[in-house]
């Protein structure tokens, strides 16, 4: 039976290829969504799961999570610099650290931060140690470069324009292990640094303003052209050789984010509940990606419709072609059994040749699917850094599971026509 | 070898008044060469079809040795034509993409009764018939050899009655008298009960016996005289 339906197939090898392939691609389609959308929400949830409570100045919560879990560029407004002084004198607060944006290297963004942060939301290094100096550097496993490079900051990004500055290179002296999140591709420099890059900060003697909302943007996103002037007369000085200063005061400059390491759960709910009213903003990273992903639903729902749809229309096509082709066979499949095969072998010839074909095309559209969605998982993290974990889960066995049995059921509908198929009327046609 | 009663067999097919097959009493000896003569659409096909069991007559019975094919059930009669019946059409019914070998085991073996043995006698029987390339794939054959593998298929099973549609119809003269001759010979070697259907003068007299048919209906029955089958 197998050499008779290898010889079959061979004949009609063209059709049987198009049959597959059609398969193959809506398979691929339905798979490529579902375990993209599964990689993307995994993937963002384990970017901001290192992130408990992110404490800004009011203003959009998305805006937040993207510019302090995703390091995206983009305006934040600042808050006042005793906030972190506050926090970090809460007996509710295992730590509390300052994120400065701004700048970056070589499309690397720049982050000015603590120790605290960096041995607290990462796993350790692979080269070198924590940075104690003001001119020294950080780089997160993604950023191309070795222990001992030089980083030259530039105001903003190449992209919008920026500008480097000249005052200071600072100089890598630890490189992390990769954690899976946008901060590999980060370069981590001591806030004090960036502060006093942009002219403000304790040690400045000529711009003590430090909440004036120009001098503040310096800190955080590139502004517009006509801003950068203005920040050249506030670039401060730096001293590469100061030891890193990490306690805070009130006089500390204004901070686009702070991220907070809260001793209790909650504590954590506490200190959001506490820092959500008024000038300040407190967010939990995970649970505004839960509220993105709610909206983001319907376009997931659309995507799934679509593939679902494409699958429902090649499963017609496949009906089609396959009850039109058992017509045109009417002949072969009476001669079979005119000759002495028995109708179960007739049945078992049409089934499995359909069936065949059809979980060929499934187990390739699962392969091409995965195939396409590690791609783009791949491009998505040299992009951005969030490693997105495409990985098949037990829903999509279930789904492969289903497939399959459809498609034997599907390929029992022309094979009951040929079983039921009087080899004598057959034979006339 | 296996002897045929055929009583009050009617066929009707749905959009006839008239049953296109209507034979009120046959008898076939074992062993007897019958031929079915007959213009088109006289019923020809019609009969022999019943009589192997392709199709269930409308009413009747058609016992062959016993046995009552027309009671069985379809898949019943299937079986029972696969053991006793060697079929033989005008139009091959060969498998292109199989080799002659191939193509005269592929019943045998989806009946899953393909046994060594069988194998071997497949082989034998392609020699038989004259053809010295079991490996040749079919489609590359002449229309004379491809009726040649047709008929070794037909005699893999060593069947008690061979049943003829128009074996020679589709065939040059020259290799119609082959088969004509292959066939006969055959079924004095085996013994076995030989019913065609043709138009073919060449292969109808040579036939003992001579059943002619119209419109459904069987209107002279001759035997020839030196033999009595
Ligand atoms: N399933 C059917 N539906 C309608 N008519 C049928 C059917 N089967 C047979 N007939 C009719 O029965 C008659 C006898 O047909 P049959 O094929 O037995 O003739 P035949 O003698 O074999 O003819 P030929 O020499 O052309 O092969 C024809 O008129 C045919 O049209
Ligand atoms: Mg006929």
């Amino acid at each position: 039976m197998i050499s008779f339906i290898l010889a079959d197939l061979r004949r009609l090898w063209l059709g049987a290829a198009v049959m597959i392939l059609l398969v193959a691609l809506a398979t691929a389609l339905g798979v490529t969504v579902t375990l993209q959308e599964r990689a993307l929400r995994l993937g963002s949830a384990r970017a901001a799961d290192r992130f408990d409570l992110v404490v800004s100045a009011a203003g959009s919560e998305t805006q937040l999570v993207l510019s302090s879990v995703f390091l995206q560029p983009s305006p934040l407004p600042l808050m006042p610099g005793d906030v972190l002084a506050k926090l970090n004198a809460d007996p509710r607060v295992a730590w509390a650290a300052p994120v400065g944006f701004g700048d970056s290297f070589l499309g690397h963004p720049i982050v000015g931060t603590t120790t605290k942060l960096i041995t607290g939301t990462t796993t350790g290094f692979s080269a070198g140690a924590v940075f104690a100096h003001e001119g020294e550097a950080v780089v997160g496993a993604g950023v191309d470069l070795p222990v001992g490079a030089e980083v030259k900051p530039m105001h903003g990004t190449a992209e919008t324009g920026g500008e480097t500055h000249k005052e200071i290179a600072y100089r890598v002296v630890g490189k992390l292990k990769p954690t899976g999140t946008p901060w590999d591709r980060a370069i981590l420099v001591p806030v004090q640094a960036v502060w006093h890059l942009h002219g403000l900060g304790a040690h400045d003697d000529h711009d003590d303003d430090h909440d004036h909302a120009d001098t503040a943007g310096a800190a955080n996103a590139p502004a517009e052209p006509e801003h950068h002037d203005e920040h050249d007369h506030h670039h401060g000085h730096v001293d590469a050789d100061a030891p890193v200063n990490e306690a805070f005061t009130q006089e500390a400059p204004g901070l686009p984010a702070i991220l907070v390491k809260p001793k209790t759960i909650a504590d954590a709910y506490r200190l959001r509940q506490e820092y959500r009213s008024g000038s300040t903003l407190a967010v939990f990273p995970g649970e505004v990606l839960t509220k993105l992903y709610a909206t983001l639903g319907d376009a997931k729902f659309v995507l799934a419709a679509v593939s679902a749809g494409s699958q429902v229309l090649v499963a017609a096509a496949l009906l089609l072609v396959s009850l039109i082709h058992v017509g045109q066979r009417r002949r072969q499949i009476g001669a079979l059994r005119a000759f002495g095969a028995p109708r179960t072998a007739v049945f078992s010839i049409v089934w499995s040749e359909l069936f065949g074909l059809v979980a060929l095309g499934i187990g390739l559209g699962f392969a091409l699917g995965y195939t396409g969605a590690r791609f783009i998982g791949t491009a998505f993290t040299t992009q951005t850094g969030v490693i997105l974990p495409v990985e098949f889960a037990m829903e999509d066995w279930r789904m492969a599971s289903a497939l399959l049995l459809l498609a034997a059921l599907f390929a029992a509908i022309p094979a009951l026509l040929a079983y039921r198929q009087s080899p004598a009327q057959a034979l006339r046609a | 070898m296996t002897s045929l009663i055929v009583e009050g067999v009617r066929l009707s097919v749905p959009d006839m008044a008239v049953p296109v097959l209507n034979v009120d009493h046959l008898m076939i000896g074992s062993g007897a060469h019958v031929a079915i003569t007959g213009g088109s659409g006289s019923g020809k096909s019609s009969l022999l079809n019943v009589l192997s069991g392709l199709e269930r007559p409308t009413a009747g019975r058609v016992v062959w040795e016993a046995v009552d094919i027309a009671a069985l059930s379809e898949s019943g009669r299937d079986r029972w034509r696969a053991e006793h019946v060697g079929l033989v059409m005008q139009d091959f019914h060969l498998f292109p993409g199989l080799s002659a070998l191939e193509n005269v085991l592929l019943p045998a073996k989806l009946a899953r009764v393909a046994s060594e043995a069988l194998k071997q006698r497949a082989g034998e029987l392609l020699v038989k018939v004259g053809l010295s390339r079991p490996d040749q794939h079919v489609e590359t054959m002449s229309r004379g050899e491809m009726q040649r593998v047709a008929i070794a298929r037909a005699l893999l099973r060593e069947p008690g009655i061979i049943v003829a549609d128009e074996p020679t119809a589709s065939l040059d003269a020259e290799s119609g008298e082959a088969v004509a001759n292959l066939l006969l010979s055959i079924a004095v070697e085996t013994g076995c009960t030989l019913l065609v259907a043709s138009h073919d003068p060449r292969l109808v007299e040579r036939m003992k016996r001579r059943i002619a048919m119209r419109a459904g209906e069987i209107v002279s029955d001759t035997v020839d005289a030196e033999s009595s089958a």
